[in-house]
C-alpha cells in the first residue's frame, strides 16, 4: 500500500515500524472475514483493514477525531486478523502506534477518563480489587445487569490456596497475576499439583504480580511499563540462580504480553537483555504439559478415571492467534479422557479482552452471548478455557461451570491418588 | 488506465438534498459522509485506483436498499453496490458523485434446503460461509474463489466468479439458480427461480457477471453439491515451466478433466511457502497442482492416470495428498498466493487473462521477456485448467513511475492475451481497471451494444457508472492513442467482425 | 460465406425499413417450438461448417447452420461430445436452432443445459451489424455475457451466425438401472440420491417405472450399481430409451394431445395432472393434459414454470406458450428486444406475444 507518512512521524522509530506495516497491507479484506467486530457491525470501518486505513490516514497527517477513537476502541486487538493474514501484517504493533498517536491528538472525556483511571488503577491492585469483588458480591442483588453480570459469583468450595511448591530438582515459576488470585484461585493451585506430579516444583515470587497489559492495554504505557519492570525485577534472581527452567503462564493473557516484552522493552538500555531473556523463557502451561507428554499419559493412564464430562474448549484469542498455540489444550484434554464438544467458529473473540468487556459492554456481550451459543451447541458438560478474563466473561453468561483446563486435568490425576 | 473524467460525470447530485432525504429511510449509523469515515471506502481490492464516495450507505435489510435505490433514481444519484470489497478489478471503487451501497450486513443465510440442496443466502454472505453451512449435510458450494474466505456471494454473482474448480464444477453462473435484486427504479425482479430454468430471456445468465451494472443484488439462490466422498491432490514439480505448459495440455489429452488444475512458477512458490508451510518444493521452477475427486475407486484410477502422464511430462517431483489435512495444506499455498505476494512487495496489480491452454509456456515466456522490458518483477499463478492467468506484477508505488510501469506491463500481457485468441479477463472482471482494453477486445459496434443492453435495464446510467464498458468516445480516444489513427488498417476497431 | 452475410444484411436493412418481419429457419426441426412462424423466411441453413476444433482445448466453434448430426461425429471421432445431449427432432437440425430453443436432453440435471456449455457467438442484429460476444476460453467476464443470453432466444435477437461450445470427454462407463416404484417413492429416492455424491446422469419416471442412468469411471459406476441394486438394463436397451426421451420419440409423447413441460423444483410434489413423465431428477415434468391456467398456477406455486411445449397454433394463441412474466421483467424483455433489434425485425411472436 502506498504511503506518505506525516513529518511529525515520518523519521522517529514508530514511524519507520508503521510505514513498514502499512507497506506490507495489499488491501485484500481476508482479516475482515475473521475479524469479531467486523462480522458484528459490518462497516469497513470496524474491520482489520479499515483500521489500518484509519491509522494510515492520521499517520499521513489527516485531521483525526473521536470518529477514528470510536473504531480503534472497537478492536479487541483479539488478533485473529493476524493469524489469517497472509502478507503477515503485524496488525497489533500498527494498532499500539496508532493508539498512542491518537491518545494524543484525540482527548477522551472526563467520564471516559474517570473510568480507564478507575481500572487500571483497581485491577491491577490486588489489595484493591479483591474487596471490590467481596463487596459487589455481597451487593450483587442492589446491581443494575451489566453490572451485577461483571461481578464473579463466589467461587464456592474449590480449593484455594498457593501453590503447595514440594522439593524437586526441576524449578518453574509462575506468576501470580493480578485479578486471577482473587477470581480463580485454584488455577495455580491446580497447576502446582500437575506439575508437581510431573516432577516440577512450581513457586511464584513475590512481586510479581500484574504483567502489565492492563495498563498498557489502557493507553498508560509508562505504568505498564513500569509493572513489566517490576515483573522482571522479581523474577531475575530466579533466573540468575540457574534453578528456573522457565515462566509458566496460566493465564494466556498475562503469557501473550509477557512473551512480548522483548519487543515493548527493546528501547530501554537497563531492561532490554532481561526482557529477552524473560520472554524467551515463558511458556503457556499447555506448552509446559505437552513437553511432558510421555510422562503425563503415564500418569494419566495409571489414574484410569474413565470418561470425563463433555467439554467444550474456548481457546482464548492471547492463546490461539497471540501466541499461535493451537490444538495443544485439545490433544491434552482428549488425552485425559474429556470428549471434546465441536465448536463453530473458534477463532473469534468472547469480547472479554482484557478490559473490552468494561469498555464496550454492548459489544462485549453480544460477542460473549454469539461464543456461548457456540459453546453450548454440541450440549457439553462444561466449558473449559485457559485465560482468568474469558473464564470470568463466559460464566457471566452460562449455567454451566467454567473452568481453567488445567483444573480438569489435575482433577483426573487426583481421581487415582 | 485513468480515472472517468469529467466528461464522463454528467451527474449533478445535491448533496445535502441527497443525505437529508437518506437520513429519512436509514438508521444514523448506516449512513457516513464525514470525509474522515469515508476514506476507508475509497477502494476495494485494487488500491492503484481510489475515489471518495460522494457518501456510504450499510442498509440493514432488503427495504432500506429499495429506500436508498428509490431516492437516488429519483435524485438521479449514481449508486455503487459493494460486498466484501475483495474485487481487483476495482468494480467497487466509489463514484465521486454516487452513494456507496455496502452490503456486508445484509449477511444471513436464510436457508439450507439439503433436500432440494439449495441455500437461500443474503448478498453479504461470505462464499467459505455458505459451504461451512452446508457442511452438516454432505454438501458444499462449489466455486472458490481463491479469496473465498471473505468474498461475498453477491459480489461473486456480479463478477462470475471463478476459483480453482470451475473446469470441472463451474463457474458462478452454473452454480446459481436465482437472484433477487432490485432495479434502480426500485422495483424488485427475479431473475431465475428456484427450478433448473426460466420462462423468457436467460436474465440470469445475463446478471451474472454483469458488475452491479444492471440491478442491486438483495438476495441469490445456490446451488449445493454433495461434497465428494474422497479428493486427492497431486503436486507435481518441474525443472522448466514449458514442461509444465505442456504437461497441462497432456492432462487435458488424456480425456481427463481434474477436479482442479493448478500452476504456480518459482516466485509465487517461494513468496507462499513461508505463510502457508505447504510442504512446496522450492527448487521447483513451476509446480502443478491437480486434483481428483469422487469414489475412493475412482480416486485411486485417476490419480494412477494422471500421475502417468505427469511423469511422462517430465515432472522433477510427485506428491500425492496422504490425507484430508495433507490436501487442504496443498491448497492453502494456492489459495493465499495472491497476498502472500505481498511479502515480496508493497504493492501488485494482478491481471486475469485467459488464454487457450497450448499457449500457457509462450506466455510465460513473453512474461518472462515482459518483465526484463519494464524493469519489474512478476509471480504467476495460473488456473492452468481454464487457461486463465494470474500474473501478479511487483512494484513499489511510493517510486515515481512504477504504477504507470506496472500498469503498461499488464495492458502488454492482456493484448497478448487477446492475441493468442484469449480475454482480458477470465473472471475478475472488467470495473475500472481493464476498461480501456475493452477496446481491444471489441469492436465498437459490440461497445454500442453493450451500451443499449445496459439502458436496456437502467435507462440513466446510474448503476455503477464508469465501470465494465467504456463510453464510445473512450474508446476512440484509446484508440487513437494505442494505433495512431483511425486510418491504421492494423487497427481491430476498424475492420469489421466476420 | 460473407455474401451469404451481405445478403441477409441487405434482407434485415430492407425489413427493417419497411416495418417487415423475418421468420429465422436453420433446420426447421424445432418450428412446432415457441410461437408461430410469422413473416418472411430466412433461411440460414447454408452457413455452416466447423470453424474450429482442438480436442486439447475441449472447445469446438461452429457456424450456426452446421447440422447438429455432422458436429456430433467430428466430436465423436476424438471420444468428445456435448454432454447436455441435446434434443435434434430431425435429422436437419442444426447448431443454431439447438442454441437458440436452448433445449438440453436427459443429461442436463447433471451437467448443465446448452447455455451452461456456450463460450461465445456470433450474431447479426437488427441493425445489420455482426457483433461477437464471448469467445474459445473457458472463462471470460469480458463485457455482459449475451452469448448465454442468446441460449433460448429463439431467435428474437437476431441471427446467429457461429456458436462456440465446451466439449466434454465421453464417459469412460455407463450402467441404466430400473426401478418399479411410485410417483411420490420415485420423487423421494431421486432427491435423496441428488444429495449424494453419485454418478447419476440421467433419470426418468414414469407409469410405475424408474428408469436411472449411471455415468463416468468404470469404479464409480459399479460402486453405484452395487449401492442402488436396481435391476440392470441391457446396454441397447437403454441406449435406446435415453434417446426416446432425449428425441421425444417415446411412446408417452406421441399423439396430438397438447404437450406441457413444467420446470419445477426437483422437491415438488406429484402435481396430479393425470399422466406424467419425468425427467432430470424431478426437475422437468411433461403432461399430455390439463388446463393452462390451472398448470401455470401450480407450476408458479411450486417455484416453477409451465410451457406449452407442442400445441396447435389456435391453443398457442389462446394461452400463450410460455408463462407470463412479472411486469418488471416483461419490461426489461421489450427493452432487451428493442438493444438488439430496435425494429422489431426477427421472429416475431416465437417468445411473447408483444415483441
Amino acid at each position: 500500500m502506498q504511503t506518505h507518512l506525516a513529518d511529525f512521524i515520518k523519521d522517529t522509530p514508530a514511524g519507520r515500524e508503521a510505514d513498514a506495516i502499512l507497506r506490507s497491507c495489499v488491501h485484500c479484506g481476508f482479516c475482515n472475514a475473521t475479524c469479531p467486530t467486523f462480522q458484528l457491525l459490518g462497516d469497513e470501518l470496524d474491520g482489520p483493514r479499515g483500521r489500518i486505513y484509519l491509522i494510515k490516514e492520521m499517520l499521513e497527517g489527516q485531521p483525526v477525531t473521536a470518529r477514528t477513537q470510536l473504531h480503534l476502541d472497537r478492536c479487541l486487538t483479539c488478533r485473529a486478523c493476524e493469524s489469517t493474514c497472509p502478507s503477515g501484517v503485524n496488525y497489533h504493533r500498527l494498532y499500539e502506534i496508532g493508539r498512542a498517536v491518537m491518545e494524543q491528538r484525540v482527548p477522551r472525556s472526563l467520564a471516559a477518563r474517570a473510568t480507564r483511571l478507575l481500572l487500571r488503577e483497581a485491577l491491577p491492585r490486588r489489595w484493591m480489587f479483591k474487596p471490590a469483588v467481596r463487596l459487589g458480591q455481597l451487593l450483587r442483588p442492589l446491581l443494575p445487569g451489566v453490572l451485577a453480570d461483571k461481578v464473579p459469583r463466589p467461587a464456592g468450595a474449590r480449593i484455594g490456596g498457593g501453590p503447595q511448591p514440594a522439593a524437586h530438582p526441576r524449578r518453574m515459576v509462575a506468576l501470580a497475576g493480578c485479578v486471577q488470585p482473587t477470581l480463580a484461585p485454584n488455577t495455580n493451585a491446580a497447576t502446582a499439583r500437575v506439575l508437581d506430579r510431573l516432577g516440577i516444583e512450581l513457586v511464584e515470587v513475590a512481586g510479581a504480580a500484574c504483567c502489565g497489559a492492563l495498563r498498557y492495554h489502557l493507553d498508560a504505557r509508562e505504568q505498564a511499563l513500569d509493572d513489566m519492570r517490576r515483573v522482571i525485577d522479581a523474577w531475575w534472581p530466579e533466573l540468575e540462580s540457574g534453578r528456573v527452567e522457565g515462566f509458566v503462564m496460566t493465564a494466556s493473557g498475562c503469557g501473550g504480553h509477557v512473551r512480548e516484552y522483548a519487543a515493548l522493552l527493546k528501547h530501554d538500555p537497563a531492561y532490554a537483555d532481561k526482557a529477552a531473556r524473560i520472554a524467551a523463557m515463558t511458556r503457556d502451561a499447555s506448552e509446559v504439559l505437552a513437553a511432558e507428554q510421555p510422562r503425563l499419559l503415564e500418569l494419566l493412564r495409571a489414574a484410569r478415571a474413565g470418561v470425563g464430562e463433555r467439554v467444550a474448549f474456548h481457546s482464548p484469542c492471547t492463546l490461539q492467534h497471540a501466541q499461535k498455540i493451537r490444538g495443544v489444550v485439545e490433544a491434552l484434554l482428549t488425552a485425559a479422557g474429556y470428549p471434546l464438544s465441536p465448536v463453530a467458529d473458534a477463532h473469534l473473540c468472547c469480547g472479554s479482552a482484557g478490559t473490552y468487556s468494561l469498555t464496550q459492554p454492548v459489544l462485549a456481550r453480544q460477542l460473549r452471548d454469539h461464543k456461548l451459543a457456540a459453546l453450548h451447541a454440541g450440549s457439553p458438560d462444561l466449558l473449559a478455557t485457559a485465560n482468568v478474563g474469558c473464564q470470568m466473561h463466559l460464566q457471566s453468561g452460562s449455567t454451566l461451570p467454567v473452568r481453567h483446563w488445567i483444573e480438569l486435568i489435575d482433577e483426573r490425576l487426583r481421581a487415582a491418588s | 488506465m485513468s480515472m472517468p473524467t469529467t466528461a464522463e460525470r454528467p451527474f449533478t447530485v445535491d448533496r445535502s438534498l441527497l443525505i437529508r432525504r437518506l437520513r429519512e429511510v436509514l438508521p444514523a449509523q448506516a449512513l457516513l459522509f464525514e470525509e474522515e469515515d469515508l476514506r476507508p471506502y475509497d477502494c476495494d481490492g485494487l488500491t492503484a485506483f481510489r475515489q471518495l464516495p460522494l457518501l456510504v450507505a450499510l442498509p440493514e435489510d432488503e427495504v432500506q436498499v429499495q429506500a436508498i435505490l428509490r431516492i437516488c433514481h429519483e435524485l438521479r444519484a449514481p449508486v455503487v453496490a459493494r460486498g466484501a470489497a475483495t474485487g481487483l478489478s476495482g468494480g467497487a471503487t466509489p463514484h465521486p458523485d454516487g452513494v456507496l451501497v455496502a452490503l456486508a450486513k445484509l449477511k444471513k443465510i436464510i436457508r439450507v434446503d439439503p433436500v432440494s440442496r439449495t441455500a437461500v443466502v443474503q448478498p453479504g454472505v461470505r462464499n467459505l460461509a455458505v459451504s461451512e453451512a452446508a457442511a452438516p449435510y454432505g454438501l458444499y458450494y462449489a466455486p472458490d474463489p481463491s479469496s473465498q474466505i471473505a468474498c461475498t456471494i453477491g459480489g461473486n454473482v456480479a463478477e462470475n466468479s471463478g476459483g480453482v474448480h470451475c473446469l470441472k464444477y463451474g463457474l458462478t453462473v452454473h452454480n446459481v439458480l436465482r437472484v433477487r435484486g432490485l432495479s434502480i427504479e426500485g422495483e424488485i425482479v427475479e431473475f431465475g427461480n428456484a427450478a433448473l430454468d426460466a420462462p423468457g430471456y436467460d436474465l440470469l445468465a445475463l446478471i451474472n457477471g454483469s458488475e452491479g451494472l444492471l440491478a442491486l443484488i438483495t438476495e441469490v439462490t445456490v446451488k449445493l453439491t454433495p461434497k465428494p466422498e474422497l479428493a486427492q491432490v497431486v503436486v507435481a514439480s518441474f525443472a522448466d515451466v514449458r514442461r509444465a505448459g505442456d504437461a497441462v495440455a497432456s492432462i487435458i489429452a488424456a480425456g481427463i478433466i481434474p477436479a482442479g488444475l493448478e500452476m504456480m512458477d518459482r516466485r509465487a512458490i517461494l513468496a507462499v511457502e513461508p505463510y502457508a508451510n505447504a510442504g512446496y518444493d522450492m527448487d521447483a521452477e513451476a509446480l502443478l497442482l491437480c486434483e481428483s475427486d469422487g469414489t475412493p475407486e475412482e480416486v485411486a484410477e485417476e490419480i494412477g492416470r494422471m500421475t502417468t502422464v505427469l511423469e511422462k511430462s517430465g515432472a522433477a517431483g510427485i506428491r500425492v495428498s496422504q490425507n484430508e489435512a495433507e490436501r487442504l495444506r496443498f491448497w492453502a499455498g494456492r489459495k493465499a498466493a495472491f497476498p502472500a505476494v505481498g511479502r515480496l512487495t508493497p504493492d501488485y496489480l494482478c491481471m486475469d487473462g485467459t488464454i487457450p491452454r497450448k499457449h500457457l509456456a509462450d506466455m510465460l515466456e513473453a512474461i518472462a521477456t515482459l518483465s526484463g522490458k519494464y524493469a519489474l518483477r512478476c509471480a504467476n499463478v495460473f488456473h492452468a485448467g481454464d487457461g486463465n492467468l494470474h500474473p501478479l506484477i511487483m512494484y513499489d508505488a511510493n517510486q515515481p513511475g512504477e504504477l504507470e510501469r506496472a500498469t503498461a506491463f499488464g495492458a502488454e500481457i492482456l493484448e497478448l492475451s487477446i492475441h493468442f485468441g484469449g480475454t482480458i479477463t477470465g473472471e475478475h472482471g472488467v470495473g475500472i481497471e481493464k476498461i480501456d482494453l475493452m477496446a481491444e477486445q471489441f469492436t465498437l459496434a459490440e461497445i454500442g451494444a453493450f451500451h443499449r443492453l445496459k439502458a436496456a435495464f437502467d435507462e440513466h446510467g446510474l448503476l455503477n457508472p464508469g465501470k465494465g464498458v467504456p463510453t464510445l468516445a473512450r474508446c476512440r480516444e484509446y484508440t487513437l492513442a494505442r494505433v495512431g489513427g483511425e486510418q491504421n488498417p492494423t487497427n481491430p476497431m476498424n475492420a469489421p467482425r466476420r | 460465406m460473407d455474401s451469404l452475410i451481405d445478403n441477409w444484411t441487405a434482407r434485415i436493412n430492407d425489413a427493417a425499413g419497411r416495418g417487415g418481419k423475418l421468420a429465422i429457419r436453420g433446420g426447421g426441426s424445432k418450428t412446432f417450438y415457441g410461437g408461430r412462424e410469422q413473416g418472411e423466411r430466412l433461411d440460414v441453413g447454408a452457413y455452416r461448417g466447423i470453424v474450429a476444433y482442438e480436442p486439447t482445448e475441449l472447445v469446438i466453434s461452429a457456424r450456426a447452420g452446421t447440422p447438429l448430426v455432422e458436429l456430433n461425429a467430428t466430436l465423436a471421432e476424438k471420444g468428445q461430445w456435448l454432454a447436455f445431449e441435446p434434443p435434434h427432432f430431425a435429422p436437419t437440425a442444426t447448431v443454431g436452432g439447438m442454441l437458440a430453443s436452448g433445449l438440453s436432453g436427459p443429461r442436463r440435471q447433471a451437467v448443465g443445459a446448452v447455455r451452461d456449455f456456450v463460450l461465445g457467438a456470433k450474431l447479426l442484429n437488427g441493425l445489420g451489424e455482426v457483433l461477437s460476444f464471448g469467445g474459445q476460453v473457458m472463462k471470460n467476464v469480458a463485457g455482459y455475457d449475451v452469448s448465454r443470453l442468446l441460449a433460448g432466444s429463439l431467435g428474437t435477437l437476431g441471427v446467429l451466425l457461429e456458436v462456440s461450445l465446451k466439449v466434454l470427454p465421453l464417459p469412460l462407463a455407463e450402467k441404466s438401472l430400473r426401478f418399479a416404484i411410485d410417483e411420490g417413492t420415485a420423487l423421494q429416492k431421486l432427491n435423496q440420491w441428488g444429495g449424494r455424491p453419485l454418478p447419476i446422469s440421467a433419470s426418468a419416471w414414469h407409469d410405475g417405472i424408474l428408469m436411472l442412468r449411471l455415468s463416468g469411471a468404470a469404479a464409480a459406476v459399479a460402486a453405484a450399481e452395487r449401492l442402488l441394486a436396481g435391476e440392470g438394463v441391457d446396454a441397447a436397451e437403454a441406449e435406446a430409451y435415453w434417446r426416446s426421451l432425449r428425441e421425444q420419440t417415446h411412446a408417452f409423447f406421441a399423439g396430438d394431445a397438447p404437450l406441457w413441460r413444467l420446470s419445477l423444483p426437483s422437491v415438488a410434489p406429484p402435481q396430479g395432472f393425470g399422466a406424467t413423465l419425468i425427467e432430470w431428477g424431478g426437475a422437468q415434468r411433461w403432461l399430455r393434459a390439463g388446463d393452462a391456467r390451472a398448470l401455470r398456477s401450480a407450476a408458479a406455486k411450486a417455484g416453477g414454470h409451465a410451457t406449452l411445449f407442442r400445441g396447435d397454433d389456435a391453443l398457442k394463441a389462446a394461452v400463450g406458450v410460455f408463462q407470463p412474466l412479472p411486469a418488471p421483467l416483461a419490461q426489461i424483455h421489450r427493452n432487451l428486444k428493442h438493444a438488439f433489434d430496435p425494429q422489431g425485425v426477427f421472429n416475431p411472436g416465437r417468445m411473447y406475444p408483444d415483441f
